[in-house]
């Protein structure tokens, strides 16, 4: 247990370096706040009058002890684009979507590529092995707003599966919203799958070649066993890396999946705020995303622990 | 086939056999590309393997002795083809066998441990699963009955604490622990032959021998036939009642162990015998390198939440060795023998104590030539990187080069080579080559040779003393291998867990061991007389 506190003690530390460096940077970056803010009509006076009432003027270190000291309560500030909305609720409202988009994404992710895997490396050479790895080529090629068209095209304007841009509350239709968000948890899982298959599948390929596959045939193992209960195991740790790999990315928001299907996730919430010059929007985003980053990695490191007992620490 | 063959003296119709191979020849594509392009591994291999007998086969990389075994298990790779010949287990045809009565025989009649146990064994399985494995295939006894003989099969193989090792994972034991672990999932079903290839070839010369006994009396107990495979011959010596020498795919002899070994009629055996490399040179007296109370930390590396560690690996070491001097340094694995080539040429800098060298630093020799040659250049361009620091034109650098790949024993040709097509022999010839190109007088080969087969063995060594001959060379020779050392040898110094127990003339050191732990080493190496 020790080490999950060394790891949750490294966790803290990371993010609250990172929330240092945002802030140096945003000090660092040329645009002006008070400016993005009162527009670029404002007069010197007007501008001098908001940088007082919005802190601006004081140090960077008085600034930064107050941004954290509200963060830590979850208070990051008003947004500057939207007048008298809070950061926190601004977040609040769109990480529901952006959480339910990454999760669906991840077990779509699941659910195809470990099946797949299988199959090709079963039907090696096969035909089947073949149309996998074609489809790999494909989807692994295909940008994903092309496949967010062809995926609205399909599944919303000729199947009529869903109506797109029209998606439902999840807290008024939460069976409805899941069903809608499944079409761009494909736009995002296509590419992520293809290269899960192909790394998984190269991951078998090598774990077959083992040693310890020929002792597994030498005691009379048959292919499907070995497959199974020797090699999948092994063949699946280096996986989970690259898995919350893509977790930490869909997580971040797909801006791209968002963007086509009219979604109201921190993706686009993110693009917005920068282009309005809306700092503590993007800063709370930096503060999310690293943690969410942070987060992952040391949920993989407690994970390996559990499943490859070579890293277990005595 | 050869018709000198055939030596076995034992009247065949007599005994009773339970494995029989004859003629057997199987082939490889020499690409895997052209699978009609083929190469024979097996020509015509024929020998039997009486029941409740341990059989010898003995002979160097590529002899075929291992594609027999495999062959035996059925576990050639799929490319390979049994041309001609038969395998008869026991009234049962083995070749052309459908793979499902073959499973059945796999882990229950045959049964097989490999060379290295570590990667034998699964990584991500406890023990205790992978020996009851073997039972849950072949049997349909309770979950309890499998838990019950998997425990005995550990107690069997000489294993303590049975109770803590079957949950824990192979990385967790040691090399003879795992080798025995090894042997217990062979043997829980009472396989009528185990078949043991290179058995205990990765395994340190104490750990070995007390392996060999453990065979010895499994075999003894149980009467399970043995085929044990082995490129060295003090191994089948010690448990072989019959040998077999193969050479290029044929079998050149056979016989009882001390018909083939002490009276060997083939002149290939013969070589195989007397392979021991001859030492006539004497060192000079001038210090190269002295060592004066040096203690040697091994460092753990800067770790935000835990204090610097230092664990000493080397304990107060005080070593001369003189210039045009082979000297030996040996003990097990652990007892700080690479640690002290690594402080010699600078890769481990965290050391106490006084080191002086008379020249420059040693430069070194390392065990796996294959990792310490760049796979993605040409030899000429490995090479040519040892002289840079040198101010010659490019094309005295090539020279320089090609006269040295002749001074090892190399044509021109292997200039434009990459390290992949070469053997294991020539890359190790290539690795010593660079050492000399820097224009150092003075190699430390750390188990130089422990990868390679004896006869490149043995070429490798002559290869060494033949430089040391004509320029002098010092040589700190590493090694575990008592025999080695003690034909290649000057001096040889004995390490146990980082302290010097002892530091003789090889002679002396053979004939009149001081310490307790010398004599034991001695005892437990396989040399015989």
């Amino acid at each position: 247990m020790n080490y999950i506190v060394k790891k949750v003690l490294t966790l803290i530390i990371t993010v609250l370096a990172i929330t240092i460096l945002t802030f140096v940077t945003f000090t660092v970056i040329p645009g002006d706040a008070a400016v993005a803010k009162a527009g670029v009509d404002a007069s010197d006076e007007q501008l001098e009058a908001l940088r007082e009432e919005m802190g601006l003027n004081d140090s960077i270190w008085t600034r930064y002890t107050r941004w954290i000291g509200g963060a830590l309560k979850g208070d990051f500030g008003y947004s500057y684009q939207y007048n008298n909305v809070t950061v926190s609720y601004l977040i609040k409202t769109r990480l529901p979507v952006t959480l339910m988009l990454a999760g669906l994404s991840l077990l779509l992710i699941i659910v195809f590529s470990i099946p797949l895997s299988l199959l090709a490396v079963k039907f090696r050479g096969g035909w089947i092995d073949h149309v996998i790895s074609g489809a790999n080529q494909v989807a692994m090629a295909i940008p994903s707003f092309f496949m967010g068209i062809l995926i609205t095209f399909v599944f919303g304007l000729v199947l009529k599966w869903f109506q797109p841009g029209n998606f439902p509350s999840p807290s008024e239709n939460f069976w409805g919203s899941v069903g809608y968000l499944m079409f761009p948890a494909l736009t995002v899982a296509i590419p992520k799958i293809a290269m899960t298959v192909k790394f998984l599948r190269s991951s078998i390929e090598k774990e077959t070649k083992e040693d310890y596959v020929r002792t597994a045939k030498s005691k009379g193992n048959d292919e499907q066993r070995i497959l199974y209960v020797h090699v999948l195991r092994a063949a699946l740790i280096p996986v989970i890396t690259f898995i919350a790999l893509v977790l930490a990315e869909i997580m971040a928001g797909s801006i791209v999946a968002e963007q086509v299907f009219t979604l109201n996730g921190i993706g686009r919430l993110l693009i917005t705020s920068i282009s309005a010059r809306d700092y503590p929007v993007v800063e709370a985003i930096v503060v999310y995303l690293t943690s969410v980053v942070v987060v992952i990695n040391t949920l993989v490191d407690i994970l390996y622990q559990l499943i490859d007992p070579r890293v277990r620490v005595s | 086939m050869s018709e000198n063959r055939s030596t076995t003296t034992v009247n065949q119709e007599a005994r009773d056999i339970l494995l029989s191979i004859r003629d057997l020849t199987v082939s490889f594509p020499i690409r895997d590309d052209e699978p009609e392009i083929r190469e024979t591994i097996l020509d015509h291999v024929s020998f039997d393997i009486p029941r409740g007998k341990v059989v010898g086969v003995v002979g160097e990389s590529g002899s075929g002795k291992s594609m027999t075994s495999l062959a035996i298990m059925g576990l050639l790779r799929e490319t390979a083809r049994i041309e001609t010949g038969s395998i008869d287990f026991d009234g049962i045809e083995l070749v052309g066998l459908d793979e499902k009565t073959y499973r059945g025989l796999r882990g229950d009649e045959l049964s097989m441990i490999f060379q290295e146990p570590m990667t034998s064994l699964n990584p991500v399985m406890k023990i205790g699963p992978q020996v009851e494995e073997t039972l849950q295939l072949h049997t349909k006894f309770s979950d309890a009955e499998i838990h019950k003989r998997a425990r005995e099969a550990l107690e069997n193989v000489g294993l303590e604490d049975v109770d803590e090792i079957i949950n824990q994972y192979p990385h967790q034991l040691s090399g003879g622990q795992r080798q025995r672990v090894m042997i217990a999932q062979a043997m829980v079903n009472r396989p009528q032959l185990l078949i043991a290839d290179e058995a205990t070839t990765a395994l340190d010369t104490i750990v070995q021998a007390r392996i060999l006994d453990l065979l010895r009396e499994i075999h003894e107990k149980s009467g399970v036939s043995i085929l044990f495979i082995s490129h060295d011959l003090n191994v089948i010596r010690r448990i072989a009642d019959e040998v077999v020498v193969m050479y290029h795919g044929q079998v050149v002899e056979s016989g009882t162990t001390s018909e083939v070994l002490d009276h060997p009629k083939e002149a290939y055996t013969k070589t195989l015998v007397q392979h021991a490399p001859d030492v006539d040179t004497l060192a000079s007296g001038h210090p190269i390198l002295r060592m004066e109370h040096v203690n040697i930390f091994y460092d753990d590396g800067f770790s935000l939440f835990k204090k610097r560690e230092k664990e000493q690996i080397v304990k107060d070491l005080t070593l001369t060795m003189y210039k045009g001097e082979i000297l030996g340094v040996v003990g097990e694995s652990g007892s700080g023998k690479s640690t002290i080539a690594k402080v010699l040429t600078g890769l481990n800098t965290c050391y106490d104590g006084l080191i002086t060298f008379a020249e420059d630093r040693p430069q070194m020799v390392f065990q796996d030539p294959m990792g310490s040659l760049n796979p993605a250049h040409k030899i000429g361009w490995i090479m040519t990187e040892a002289l840079r620091g040198q101010k010659l034109s490019r094309a005295e650098k090539k020279e320089k080069v090609i006269a040295m790949l002749h001074a090892v024993g190399l044509e021109e040709s292997f200039y434009d080579r990459m390290p992949r097509q070469l053997s294991g022999g020539q890359r190790q010839r290539i690795s010593i080559g660079l050492c000399l190109l820097t224009g150092c007088g003075f190699l430390i080969a750390d188990e130089a040779v422990s990868a390679l087969d004896v006869t490149v063995q043995s070429q490798i060594l002559e290869l060494l003393l033949d430089l040391h001959k004509k320029h002098g060379l010092s040589i700190l020779f590493i090694s575990h291998d008592l025999n080695l050392v003690r034909h290649f040898c000057h001096r040889v110094a004995v390490l146990k867990d980082g302290e010097l127990v002892e530091c003789a003339s090889a002679e002396e050191l053979y004939r009149d061991p001081k310490s307790d732990y010398t004599k034991a080493l001695l005892a437990a190496s396989v040399a015989k007389g």
